[in-house]
């Protein structure tokens, strides 16, 4: 079983994984919008 | 010795140690093993109704001329099976591999988050249901191919707004996915697992989900833009609004190519499990399959435009990613290399799964270098969209891919069922699939080197007898799937057949071999002891 501490480390590098997914998909559009292709 | 708990009825005052039963376990599951099942179901189903897909294609391309459907229907065919195959059949088999194999291989519990896994395969259902339906929507399903290029997505009826939203979908699920396994591999391995004696699934899953997270949200963006256009009066990929098509070509292959080694990679971790297992010696330069993985999933952000040298590109540009195409040829080589070593001097049997390994390794190499004849800009300009192109990713897909599912479903199977498959059977599959696949897709390298286009339902009187063969193959191929269903998975999860042990082969090496055959619903609860190579169970 995870612990608190594990648990703790989980979220954080979940967290972590996932504003770098939305940073790449939301970069990338702003990016075409302003700078065009 | 076994870290495995005792019976989990024993730990029935904790909810969570219960094992729910009937829909609920399903349903509500967030047990790593129930989800790949799961998955792997799923998978399969996906690829039958892809099979089928394919079976219609080859059935109209049997004869010249029109047979049974129109072109319209030809090419919503074309559309489909490709989708299906790539978001419902491919990804998710190694999601659900991932899920059953990546906990017991570096002595985890579970995923890290385990209701988060739940949600990300249930979302494949609505998203399949979405995408399969779409036939029965006014104008038929998306027929813009499985790049779904613009401008043909301005042009097609609402069934295209439901491949969107699907594959939206489909992405957020595997970017969940990805998230799962990450956090799993870098917060949740026993003690003494450390990353550089990891198995080499695990490590190619580990750099699969970087890629999955760096390239799904691009996807998205670009078919969220797509959507736009189609709508919202943007023109971002609509040249009749002043939008460049070019543009959706690069960002979808930005995705796309990356998306090749996201099917590939975890692959070649099943290969790396077996051929070692087999040959009884180590995997030959371990730290070099890494790194070379690793390579490998780096270059693949820098050669996209290799899918677009007919756009009209400039000769520098060309230069630049034909070059760095066939870069990648270097730690591919290193890897079949390291194959090749590794049986070397080995004590080889040839079970089942070793079979379908070195089938993988001979086929999968055909298919490696009529990638590398077709990453030279000057030949690719005459071979662009012809059946060339088909056989070579066939080749890599079918030969690459779903070879290494078959062979880990064979090694891995008697771990999950606790049954062993017939070996007889096995091979009767293997044989079959081996046969029928290079009748299907050898004769398509001669039809593109002939000219003959993808994507048409009719052709011309010298593409017959090729088209014929090809045609019989595929029949073939799929007739031996359904025996591979009928006669190898449904027994054994039925429970019919010798029972596996703990560690059916000989050679096989890795903490999920640790754990009674089929491996007990909770495993691992307490951080395993391991000994110096991780790959044991000490205490």
């Amino acid at each position: 079983m995870a612990t608190d501490a594990q648990r703790k480390a989980n979220l954080r590098t979940g967290w972590i994984l996932a504003g770098l997914a939305a940073l790449f998909g939301v970069g990338f559009v702003v990016r075409i919008i302003v700078f065009g292709g | 010795m076994s870290a495995v708990l005792p019976h989990p009825g024993d730990h029935a005052h904790d909810d969570h140690h219960a094992q729910p039963h009937g829909w609920r376990r399903w349903l509500f599951a967030t047990n790593h093993k129930d989800i790949g099942t799961m998955y792997l179901l799923f998978s399969f189903t996906m690829f039958m109704i892809g099979g089928v897909l394919a079976l219609l294609i080859r059935s109209e391309l049997f004869q010249p001329g029109l047979q049974f459907v129109n072109p319209e229907l030809f090419n919503q065919f074309t559309t489909m099976h490709g989708l299906i195959m790539v978001f419902g059949a491919i990804m998710p088999a190694f999601v659900g591999f991932a899920n059953w194999m990546i906990p017991l291989q570096i002595g985890a519990s579970d995923m890290a988050f385990a209701r988060m896994n739940n949600l990300s395969f249930w979302l494949l259902i609505p998203a399949a249901l979405m995408l399969a339906g779409s036939f029965f929507m006014p104008g038929g399903a998306p027929a813009a191919g499985w790049t779904i290029y613009a401008p043909l997505t301005m042009q097609m009826g609402p069934s295209m707004d439901a491949g969107i939203f699907a594959l939206h979908i489909l992405g957020a699920s595997s970017i969940m996915g990805s998230i799962n396994i990450i956090v799993t591999i870098l917060n949740m391995r026993a003690p003494g697992m450390t990353l550089m004696k990891m198995p080499l699934f695990a490590w190619t899953w580990l750099i699969t989900a970087f890629l999955l997270i760096a390239v799904m949200p691009v996807l998205a963006g670009a078919i969220t833009m797509t959507l736009t256009d189609r709508h919202f009066g943007t023109s971002f990929f609509n040249p009749a609004g002043g939008g460049d098509p070019i543009m959706y070509q690069h960002i979808f292959w930005f995705f796309g190519h990356p998306e090749v080694y996201i099917m590939i990679l975890p692959a070649f971790g099943i290969i790396s499990a077996i051929v070692p297992a087999f040959a009884r010696k180590k995997l030959f330069g371990y730290a070099s399959m890494v790194y070379a993985t690793a390579s490998i999933a780096i270059l693949s952000f820098i050669v996209w435009a290799h899918h677009m040298y007919t756009t009209g590109m400039p000769v520098t540009g060309q230069l630049f990613f034909m070059y760095a195409t066939m870069l990648i040829a270097v730690p591919t080589g290193v890897k079949i290399f390291n194959w090749i070593a590794t049986m070397w001097k080995g004590s080889m049997t040839f079970e089942t799964p070793m079979l379908w390994a070195v089938g993988f390794i001979f086929v999968f190499t055909m298919g490696g270098f009529t990638g590398l004849i077709l990453a030279m800009a000057p030949i690719d300009i005459q071979l662009q969209d012809t059946y060339y192109v088909v056989a070579h990713f066939h080749y890599v897909l079918v030969a690459g891919s779903l070879y290494a599912m078959f062979a880990g479903v064979y090694y891995w199977g008697p771990k999950w069922t606790g049954v062993m498959y017939s070996e007889t059977r096995g091979k009767i599959h293997f044989w079959g699939s081996l046969i029928f696949f290079n009748i299907t897709f050898f004769p398509m390298h001669f039809l593109g080197l002939a000219g003959m286009p993808r994507r048409y339902a009719d052709y011309p009187m010298q593409f017959a007898d090729f088209n014929m063969w090809a045609t019989i193959g595929a029949f073939g191929f799929g007739l031996m799937q359904v025996y591979f269903f009928l006669f190898v998975v449904l027994p054994m999860m039925r429970g019919q057949g010798a029972p596996a042990p703990q560690k059916p082969w000989e050679g096989a090496e890795g903490l999920e071999w640790e754990v009674p055959s089929p491996a007990p619903w909770h495993t691992f609860e307490n951080p395993p002891k391991l000994d110096a190579t991780a790959t044991r169970v000490v205490g």
